[in-house]
Formats: structure tokens, C-alpha cells, sequence
């Protein structure tokens, strides 16, 4: 059936849903795999693509700044490009895409040789070049003056294709152009050209930086020989462009390797890392976020105030208030940009770092792309990404230095927990500063695996020495030492002095991306993918251990619980538990499909199901507000959604086993105005939630224990009359047999007197509610003053313009009059709830006549019981009366029937009720709901006689014997 | 090779939340230092320290952990095979005596079976001056009494500290010290144990004892 297929299918757990979330990382689409691969931002698209030849030419600002960097420069001359003595003609191969803001050109060897990401706002002008028939050539200019020719290779129907979708991207960015202007202004490169007269823009200002240009930069400049790298930098910013538009060849990469000049570091991490595309498209938001955040308080910021003082303490612009005021507000802007992450303790130090080079929006964009892009999971709630990379680490060891790591596992030396530091704070705690940016700087580069390779070759470097370690001190320890002597010679012993000048971190460098540059992006998305699962799980298992433990006292069972929690988390966003423990939420559609779940009375649609309505909808109106009313009423916060927390101690208040808790609590969901009164519409939102709930009864889907009575008794007496006939023993075991034939009839009366028995008791319910209200003080002083015929006031109840209530004391009278209805609170309903059935296990509800019978063969004891209580009293009737009752038999049915009689007899008696009754109870809420003319359209006049019918029962009822002992309640 | 006192390595973990005071105590114990500002710990330090109780050297291998909440996901790295923990909570910060209780929890459930624990109330050099006097003022947010009270219910050694003053350091671990066995067959079972695949093993112990784990 498709809706237990369905609902299997819904049944996976939390784990599962996780997991395929991840699984569709690797998934991304090509679009999205190109924005990760060029760090483009989110949502730019392929809108076409082409092979094509590049030919690159710089247009000289100023004629007598001469360079001598025609170092790229290949000899190799098109017939057009003989214009400029100064051109650097190179003529890589690759491919040319384009999406709506960017130009991103590969080369087709390394992707090093030559790539370039140009930002279409950069791009002052395209022409096409009148070239030989055969080729399709374009020209366009940067704002620095590049001269970029794209010789589009393929059929000239696609070339017009390429260029013509150009010119409309070209077009849709104009409105962006206008941002270049302002952010040119706020870039350093831009600032050096300009200063130096070798660019057509106008930087006055030194642009906004990080701390260092104030409080100086960490490390001798001398030492790092800052300014030869400058030299280079400024020499390759002339040439291959700048910022948005520079062309990465491979200078760039072995610039950035051998460590940035403090003055362009802030500027090429976020070109390097895509930060920087980022902070053009959005140029107020972090001023923005500061601004509407202001005063508020969160978690995220008293957790970044305990650490404000204590992240790079040793820095000097971290002693004074500037510092600490910058990194306050980076740490808090990106807490209300991203609060799935908030604030995690390294992220100070890692923003502390980037302040040291960036400006304050620079940091903030760089922190979101490293959070969001670089090393998701590192920083959220649950560090899944920290652990899942640690256990990637850990593998890796074990592949590349199998001694080794058979060594550390010999001697459970914790190598993860030693490692943890270094990449969730990019080693800026393990080994000093200027080290650590070397590092970053690379990382920004190349992204992840650079930490991976890094770390490994510091293992790698010190192997010999961990080798001789047999606990995780000294292993330590030997880092430790290591990490502090990084600027020492590799080689002090050697002869040569060459090799003596190598210090350790040269060392490191060499063996990090030479050895291991085999450790790429794919080795280690391998070993992520195979190491996501164990993580997942015992995160998993991690949180919801926590969760439960967290959960308000209930009178469940742990297993219960944890079931609870599973299906919870089944439904609700799977995201959230790799983010966060305890801030999932569940809406009111899954709260319905949880509910339908495990409820008997409850029924949801399933897919599929769509004649009658869509899928998770409920199967009538009545349903949903009663289950809107639960929800709301379990809704703590009025957010519109329950936590796991709400729905356990609500699920735990509806299956409350004492029956005046029970009828309390579902009082309670009435009771609006927590005064203890329930108004006229109250009732009858109430008599109608009744009829809903039980509904599975009143329609013979399920059988209620008095009905499992009534079968039993059917049972034994069947079994009774069977020994007699087979004239055995009155003595000695009883011998249920497991099968038993019963007649048809004998099962409808059955079904039929449990049918009656809920109709009855809806009806009696709403009567009574009615009967028992009792009027509103102030407005029953004012209309009703003069009438003082009882006759009268009873009716004016009935009068849906005299305002009436019920308190809890009367609903439990009116319940407690009907055995059926006492049953429910009691019993039937918090038996109907499920809670601690299995999420796999099929959806069976139904216990059906047939079950019912079988199920109580197969128990045999109950029946065992009946039956030799029958056998007893036979025995007895026939010890007393000796003889006089001629037929033992016809006196245990008898006496059955009485026994029967008396379990079953109320004082009012079963009112005789059919299906028309039904309508009766309809009738006089139609009478109560609707209006005048209304009501005289629809009811008609034997509805009316009926009503009056059954009030004038209610009356004779009320008059009965019990009616004392119902009194007593109110005192209750 | 025959030293008189061969030291006993006792694994000892720190658990509470962030800012209690945790690597302060270590300070204090290790170095008997106090520093106003340090920087918070990142994953997890670890520090040695040899202490002399009667006729037996114990040699304590700490493992400080980070305190906030996060972090939490990773302590089950840390306190695997530990033989003690210091769950470490502030006097003056009530929300970190519920994070100390959830701590003794999860440390029942999923650490060693035989694990030893000392609850620890800190920073008592904060109500030190008041102590005594009946003033409503008393930045105390948590009595000795209920202190006192978790720790009878849980089985767990109790102090009150000052990692500033240093009052009680040294007591908490003598204390500990003293309640651990001396046999080192113990620890030796319970690290062959544990040495298996899944190093990364956030689960905790293999002794799950999740069926006591009633609510209190």
C-alpha cells in the first residue's frame, strides 16, 4: 500500500537525512563546482563557454616608467599584434566561460600557467578585431589598462554566439560598474600604481587597513625582506593586472609562496580566497549588520566577550582599545550574519590575525568565505567539520607513515587531539605569528589541503624523535620544542653552508607542498567521504545523548525518548543537527505528520493521495483544529513552531495515566483565558474534538476494553457451553482452545453495541456540558433577573445569546457520567498514542474484530479467568439451588448477561441511539452555531422534536440516583 | 632501574564551562601561577604534574579542556581512559553548576567505569570576604549545600577552590589521588581496551552504561 510505503519511507532517521545532506556536497551541479573552483560567489552560472587563445598586452600608463618584465614574453607574433613596443604577448590555450559578473579564463595545461577571474565591471571596452575570416577575435581593455585579446576558437556561429552573449552580460552588469569606483578606492594595489604614477586611477587615501600600519606589523621586515617583495609585487601589478582583474600567472603563485609584503597581505588573501567579490557586491552590509544589531544581546556575544582579552594578547594593538573595539565588531557583525555558527572560540584568534592586514570589512567578508567555503563545519556547533577533518588527518598518517602510526596506535597517542589546534586555528596558537602567515597565505591560495599538507609534514619532520615517544607528554612536548624553533637551521651539523641556511620552516615548506602535493583536494575529499558517516553518527549519538539528557522530567522511558527524539528529528530541517543541539523546530505540518504517525485517531494524506488532498494535509477540518490546538497549546514560546522539549512534555501530558490528571490537561486546551471556564463555543469546539478523537471507535476500527470484555465474556461462554456438551469436569485446567467459532451475528451486536456506545456518549456529552453550565454572573444578573421559572433558565443555556461556561469540576462530572467517555480519559485515548512505537515499524492500527478475538485465544488467561469464573458459579448455582435450575448452561449466560448488565449500567441506562442520533448531536450544535434563518433551512422540524427529546431524557437523567454521587466532583 | 618511586600515571581530565577557571587550576597546580587574562584553550591543552601523596608518586598527564558549549562534541576524545575528572564549576555563575551536573552525567554514562570525579567549586576568593556574614549582596550564586548535596548523589569528591588565592588546589588533587587505585593493571585494562579503529570516538567509553541513566 502507498501509504505504508510512504510512511517507511518518511522513517528515516536523523543520521540518514544528514548524511544525504552531505552526500549532495560532493553532488554540487557544474555551476555550482565552478563558483568553488574560481570562488566566485554563490550563484553565478555558466551562461556559455568557449575554447579559446589569449593574448594579453599591457597599455603603459606612463611611457617612461620602462619595465624590464617581458620575462613571459613568447616570440610567437599574430599579424595584428604589432602595435606596441612594450607588449607581453603570451598565447596560452584554455577556456573561456562566462557567467552574468565574471570572465573566467583557464589555461589548458596546468590552469597555472595562465588564469585569470575578471569581474565584468572591470572591463571598459570590447571590440572585435578585424581578423583573417578563420578567427573570431575580441579585444577588450580593463580599468588597469590590460589589453586582453580572446581568439575564440570553434565554428563562427558559436564565436557570434560567445560574443554576442558578452555584450548582454556586459549590458546587465552596467549597474554594477558604478561600485568599482569606491572600492578601487579601498584597495592597496590601487593606492601603490596610483602613488607611483603608473595608474590612470586616483587614490589619494591610503586605503582603510589592517592594524599593523598603525601599530606595526608582527616579525622584522628586514628579516622577510618586505620590501623586495614589494618590488616584485608592484611589478607584476603593472603587468598582469590588478584585484579584479588580475591574470594569475605563474609569478603570482611563487610571490605568494614566498611569503607576502605586509601591505598587500590583506588584499591578496581576499582576491586569493574570493572574499573580495563579496565585499564589492555588498558594500554597506557590514556597517549594516552593525547598525540593526546594535544593542542586542545574544549568546554569541557574551562568548565573544569572555575572549576579547585573550586572543593575541601579545600583540600590541590587541592591548589598547582600537584593537579590541575592530575585533568586537568583526566577531559580532559575522555572530548576526551567520548565528547558525555564531561565535566559536579560535575564531578570535583567527580574526585577530586577519585584522592584523585587513580592514574591518575585509576581515569580516574573508571570516565569512573561510566559515561558509573554506572549512565549513570547522566553527558550527557541532565542529563536524573540526572532527570529520581531524579523523581525514589521522588516516592520512596512517597512509603516508605507516610505521608511525602503527607506533602512535601502539601507544594510544591521541594524535587527532594533538593536531586539533593547528587547523582549527590555522596554526597561528601552535608556532609563531610570521610563520603562521606564511602558511595562511598559502592556505588562502590553495585552501584546505594546505593545512593537511602542512600538518603532515611537521609529523613527517619529527618522526624519528616520535617514534622514541611512548605517551601523548612527550609527543607534545617534541612539537612544542619543534614549533618554537622553527627559524633554526634544518641542517646545523651540515658542511655545507648552503644547507645550513635552511631554516626549519623552510624545511617544512619544501616537504609540505613537495612531498605532499600528491595530498590534493580529491585525496582528501576521498577520505572525507569515507570517514562522514562513523563522524555523523557518533555526532549524532553525541547530540541526542545531550538532547535527551537536557529534556524536562517526564514519565517516559529513556527508550521512549529516544524514539520521540528520532522522530522528531525525521521530521524537522536535517541541517540543524550537524549545526546545533536543541534549536530545531518543528512546524505545524510536521507536527501533524508526527502526530498522524503515532496517533490511532489521527490520519494524514499521503503523497499520492491527492483526490482527497495533498500530502500532509489532514483528512478533515475537525482534525486539524484539534491538532492546531495541541500544537498551539504546546507552543511555550508563541513561535509558531515547538521544540523536541514542548512536544515531550506535551505528548507526556496527553498520556497522562491518571484520569482526573488526563481530563485536567485536556480541560487545559480549552481554557484560553486560564480562568478555569470553558465558554458555549469552548463546549462545543470540545463535544466536536471528542467526536473526532474517537473517531477510530465509534467507527468499530478499533475496540475499546469494554468491548474486549464483551468479547471475552462471548468467549467463555461459548467455551462453557462446548464442556458441557463434552460433559467434562467442572475441575481441573482450562484448556482455551486457539480457535473458536462465533457466530456473525454475535460480532455485529458486538460491534454494534461498542458503535452505540460512543454515539451515545458524544451526545449525552454535549447535553450535559449544556445542562450543568452554568451562566456568566454579571450578564445572567442583568438579562435574567426577573425569570425565575427553572424550566426557563435550563432552556436559557440553550439560548446561544446567554453567555455560559463550564469549570473543570463540571467536565468531569459530565464525563465521568458516561462509563464510554470515563474509559477514554482513563484509558482509550493515552492508549491510543503511540509514543514508543518503532520509527520503521509498519503502520498497524487496525485491531479489528477478527485480532481481537485470536489475540485473546492466543493470551488465554483473561479468558481462562471468565471461564472458570463461569465454571464457579455454576457449580455453586448448582450447590444452592440443587437441581431447581435444570440447565446450568442458560444460568452462566444469565448470570454473564447480568454481569455484563451491571459493568455496563449507568444510571441513565444506554440510550438507545442510532446513526440518526448522530445528526441529533449535529442538530443541536447547528441549533447553538448557527444563525435564525440559517437554522431554519437546515433543521428541520423532527430534528427539533428529537432535540427536545433528548433533553427531556437529559432531564429524566438527571433526576437519577447518581446524580448525588456526581455532585461530589464539584467538590472534587 | 629501581627507582624508589616509580610514579603512577593517572590520566586526569578538566570538564566544565568556559570561564570557570579550569586552565587556571592547572596553572595554579602545575606552575602555582595565576594569570588574570589567558587566552582560552583551544581543543585541549595538556600538562604534567608529579604529586607526592603518602608513599606513592602520582604522576598526573591533564588534559585541560576548551569550556565552550561546542566543544562539548569533542570531550569525549578527551576523557577516553581517563581515570579522573575535575568537573569545575563557578560559585558565583549558578548557569555553570547545571553545565557541572550535565558533566557528572555524561561521565557516568560514557566514561571508564571506575572513573574518579571531584567536583570543584571555584573562584572563592569571590565571596571569601562575606563568607561569614549573612549579606544579601554575596555575589555566592551556589552553596556549599547544594555543592556538597550533588556530590553525595553522584558519589564525587567535593572542593571549594581558588585558583587565584590557591586555596584547596593542591587539596582536590591529593584528594583525587588518594581515591585512586594504586594497582596499574587497571589503567593498563582499560587502555588496551580502547585502542581499536575509530580514533575519533566521540561515543566515549565502551562502557555505555546508558540504562541507569535515569533523569534525576
Amino acid at each position: 500500500m502507498a501509504f505504508f510505503e510512504a510512511l517507511r519511507d518518511r522513517a528515516v532517521n536523523t543520521i540518514n537525512q544528514v548524511l544525504d545532506n552531505k552526500k549532495s556536497d560532493l553532488g554540487l551541479s557544474k555551476d555550482e563546482r565552478f563558483c568553488r573552483e574560481y570562488n566566485l560567489p554563490d550563484g553565478e552560472v555558466i551562461l556559455d563557454e568557449t575554447a579559446a587563445e589569449i593574448g594579453i598586452k599591457h597599455e603603459r600608463v606612463q611611457p617612461q616608467a620602462q619595465s624590464q618584465s617581458q620575462s613571459q614574453a613568447h616570440g610567437n607574433n599574430r599579424p595584428h599584434s604589432n602595435s606596441s613596443a612594450n607588449q607581453l604577448d603570451i598565447l596560452p590555450q584554455g577556456r573561456l566561460y562566462l557567467t552574468p559578473h565574471f570572465l573566467v579564463f583557464r589555461d589548458a595545461f596546468d590552469r597555472k600557467a595562465c588564469s585569470f577571474t575578471l569581474h565584468l565591471s572591470t572591463i571598459k571596452k570590447v571590440e572585435r578585431l578585424p581578423t583573417r575570416s578563420y578567427v573570431y577575435a575580441l579585444s577588450t581593455t580593463t580599468h588597469s589598462r590590460l589589453i586582453i585579446t580572446f581568439y575564440l576558437v570553434g565554428v563562427r556561429p558559436e564565436s557570434e554566439k560567445f560574443a554576442h552573449n558578452l555584450k548582454l552580460s556586459l549590458r546587465a552588469n552596467l549597474p554594477n560598474v558604478s561600485k568599482l569606483q569606491p572600492f578601487i578606492q579601498t584597495l592597496y594595489s590601487e593606492y601603490l600604481l596610483s602613488k607611483n604614477n603608473v595608474s590612470l586611477e586616483k587614490v589619494e587615501e591610503v586605503p582603510p587597513g589592517g592594524l599593523g600600519l598603525k601599530f606595526k606589523f608582527p616579525g622584522n621586515a628586514k628579516d622577510s625582506r618586505d620590501k623586495s617583495k614589494m618590488k616584485l609585487w608592484f611589478d607584476l601589478l603593472r603587468t598582469d593586472g590588478r584585484n579584479l582583474s588580475v591574470i594569475k600567472t605563474p609569478m603570482f603563485y611563487r610571490l605568494v609562496r614566498v611569503g607576502l609584503p605586509n601591505r598587500l597581505r590583506g588584499e591578496i588573501w581576499e582576491l586569493c580566497c574570493g572574499s573580495m567579490y563579496y565585499r564589492l557586491d555588498n558594500p554597506d552590509e557590514y556597517s549594516k549588520i552593525l547598525q540593526v544589531n546594535e544593542g542586542k544581546q545574544s549568546l554569541a556575544k557574551e562568548e565573544i566577550e569572555k575572549d576579547l582579552n585573550r586572543s593575541l594578547p601579545e600583540y600590541v594593538a590587541y592591548q589598547s582599545p582600537e584593537g579590541i573595539e575592530r575585533l568586537r565588531r568583526v566577531l559580532t557583525a559575522y555572530s548576526w550574519k551567520n548565528p547558525d555558527v555564531g561565535y566559536c572560540q579560535a575564531m578570535n584568534i583567527v580574526v585577530a590575525a586577519l585584522l592584523i592586514y585587513m580592514s574591518e570589512e575585509q576581515a569580516f567578508w574573508c571570516l565569512n568565505v573561510l566559515c561558509d567555503r573554506i572549512v565549513p563545519g570547522y566553527y558550527s556547533k557541532t565542529m563536524y567539520g573540526t572532527l570529520l577533518d581531524q579523523r581525514v588527518f589521522e588516516s592520512l598518517v596512517q597512509e603516508t607513515m605507516p610505521i608511525l602510526w602503527e607506533h602512535i596506535t601502539k601507544y594510544d597517542i591521541q594524535l587527532s587531539v594533538v593536531s586539533l589546534p593547528w587547523f582549527l586555528s590555522l596554526y597561528l596558537s601552535s608556532m609563531p605569528l610570521v610563520f603562521a602567515f606564511r602558511i595562511i597565505d598559502v592556505f588562502f591560495l590553495q585552501g584546505p589541503k594546505t593545512l593537511f599538507q602542512v600538518a603532515l609534514a611537521i609529523i613527517k619532520l619529527n618522526g624519528e624523535e616520535l617514534l622514541k615517544t611512548e605517551d601523548d607528554g612527550t609527543f607534545i612536548q617534541i612539537l612544542k620544542n619543534y614549533f618554537q624553533t622553527l627559524d633554526q637551521s634544518a641542517h646545523p651539523n651540515s658542511p655545507n653552508e648552503k644547507y645550513r641556511a635552511i631554516t626549519k620552516f623552510q624545511e617544512l615548506l619544501v616537504t609540505a607542498f613537495k612531498e605532499f602535493s600528491v595530498i590534493d583536494e580529491d585525496a582528501i575529499n576521498k577520505h572525507r567521504a569515507k570517514h562522514r558517516d562513523t563522524i555523523f553518527q557518533n555526532i549524532s549519538t553525541f547530540v541526542k545523548r545531550t538532547e535527551l539528557r537536557n529534556l524536562p522530567k517526564t514519565a517516559f522511558t529513556q527508550e521512549a525518548l529516544s524514539i520521540i527524539y528520532d522522530r522528531f528529528y525525521s521530521m524537522v530541517e536535517s541541517y540543524n543537527v550537524t549545526m546545533a543541539s536543541g534549536s530545531s523546530l518543528m512546524d505545524f505540518k510536521a507536527f501533524t505528520k508526527f502526530m498522524s504517525e503515532i496517533c490511532d485517531w489521527c490520519y494524514a494524506y499521503e503523497d499520492g493521495d491527492s483526490e482527497k488532498g495533498s500530502a500532509g494535509e489532514l483528512s478533515n477540518p475537525i482534525e486539524t483544529s484539534f491538532l492546531k490546538r495541541l500544537f498551539n497549546h504546546w507552543d511555550t514560546e508563541d513561535q509558531g513552531a515547538i521544540t523536541l522539549s514542548d512536544l515531550v512534555v506535551g505528548l507526556n501530558r496527553l498520556t497522562a495515566p491518571d484520569l482526573m490528571e488526563n481530563m485536567a490537561n485536556f480541560f487545559e486546551l480549552y481554557d484560553h483565558k486560564g480562568n478555569g471556564k470553558i465558554d458555549r463555543e469552548g463546549i462545543l469546539q470540545m463535544s466536536e474534538d471528542l467526536l473526532y478523537i474517537t473517531t477510530p471507535w465509534k467507527e468499530a476500527s478499533l475496540l475499546d476494553s469494554i468491548t474486549e470484555r464483551d468479547i471475552e465474556q462471548v468467549i467463555a461462554d461459548q467455551i462453557v457451553k462446548q464442556k458441557k456438551q463434552q460433559g467434562s469436569d467442572t475441575e481441573g485446567e482450562i484448556i482455551v482452545p486457539s480457535e473458536i467459532d462465533i457466530d456473525d451475528n454475535e460480532k455485529q451486536r458486538l460491534i454494534n453495541q461498542q458503535v452505540e456506545r460512543y454515539l451515545s456518549g458524544a451526545s449525552t456529552f454535549i447535553q450535559r456540558a449544556f445542562e450543568y453550565a452554568q451562566p456568566q454572573e454579571e450578564e445572567v444578573l442583568l438579562e435574567e433577573l426577573s425569570i425565575t421559572d427553572n424550566k426557563i433558565s435550563h432552556n436559557a443555556a440553550l439560548n446561544p445569546n446567554a453567555p455560559v461556561y463550564i469549570n473543570l469540576p463540571t467536565f468531569r462530572m459530565v464525563v465521568l457520567a458516561d462509563e464510554t467517555y470515563e474509559l477514554l480519559f482513563s484509558k482509550t485515548f493515552s492508549s491510543s498514542i503511540h509514543v514508543d512505537k518503532p520509527l520503521d515499524s509498519k503502520f498497524k492500527t487496525i485491531r479489528n474484530l477478527r485480532d481481537m478475538f485470536d489475540g485473546l485465544l492466543a493470551d488465554g488467561r483473561k479468558v481462562a479467568t471468565q471461564v472458570r469464573r463461569r465454571m464457579d458459579s455454576a457449580a455453586s448455582n448448582a450447590k444452592h439451588n440443587s437441581g431447581n435450575n435444570s440447565s446450568p448452561d442458560s444460568a452462566s449466560l444469565k448470570s454473564a448477561k447480568k454481569e455484563e448488565e451491571e459493568y455496563r449500567d449507568d444510571d441513565f441506562g444506554v440510550i438507545a441511539i442510532d446513526e440518526k442520533d448522530k445528526d441529533l448531536l449535529l442538530g443541536a450544535e447547528a441549533q447553538v452555531l448557527t444563525d435564525p434563518v440559517r437554522h431554519k433551512t437546515t433543521g428541520s422540524s423532527s430534528d427539533i422534536s428529537k432535540f427536545h427529546k433528548a433533553e427531556a431524557e437529559a432531564e429524566a437523567a438527571s433526576h437519577s440516583p447518581r446524580e448525588t454521587n456526581l455532585i461530589e466532583f464539584e467538590h472534587d | 632501574m629501581s627507582l624508589p618511586n616509580p610514579a603512577t600515571p593517572v590520566k586526569l581530565v578538566l570538564l566544565g564551562e568556559a570561564a570557570v577557571g579550569k586552565s587556571s587550576l592547572v596553572l595554579r597546580f602545575v606552575s602555582n601561577d595565576f594569570q588574570e587574562n589567558k587566552e582560552p584553550t583551544i581543543g585541549a591543552a595538556f600538562l604534567t604534574q608529579k604529586c607526592t601523596i603518602g608513599d606513592r608518586t602520582i604522576k598526573y598527564e591533564i588534559w585541560d579542556t576548551a569550556g565552550q558549549e561546542r566543544f562539548a562534541s569533542l570531550a569525549p576524545m578527551y576523557y577516553r581512559n581517563a581515570q579522573a575528572a575535575l568537573v569545575v564549576y563557578d560559585i558565583t555563575k549558578p548557569a555553570s553548576f547545571i553545565k557541572a551536573r550535565h558533566w557528572v552525567k555524561e561521565l557516568h554514562e560514557q566514561a571508564s567505569k571506575d572513573i574518579t570525579i571531584a567536583l570543584v567549586g571555584n573562584k572563592y576568593d569571590l565571596v571569601e570576604s562575606d563568607e561569614g556574614g549573612e549579606e544579601e549582596d554575596s555575589l555566592r550564586k551556589v552553596s556549599i549545600e547544594e555543592g556538597k548535596s550533588l556530590a553525595a548523589e553522584e558519589n564525587l569528591l567535593f572542593f571549594e577552590t581558588s585558583a587565584k588565592t590557591s586555596y584547596n588546589v593542591n587539596d582536590v588533587f591529593i584528594g583525587i589521588g588518594s581515591k585512586i587505585p594504586s594497582a596499574s593493571s587497571t589503567e593498563a585494562a582499560n587502555q588496551q581496551s580502547h585502542v581499536s579503529e575509530g580514533r575519533v570516538d566521540l561515543s566515549g567509553g565502551v562502557n555505555n552504561r546508558g540504562q541507569d541513566a535515569c533523569p534525576c
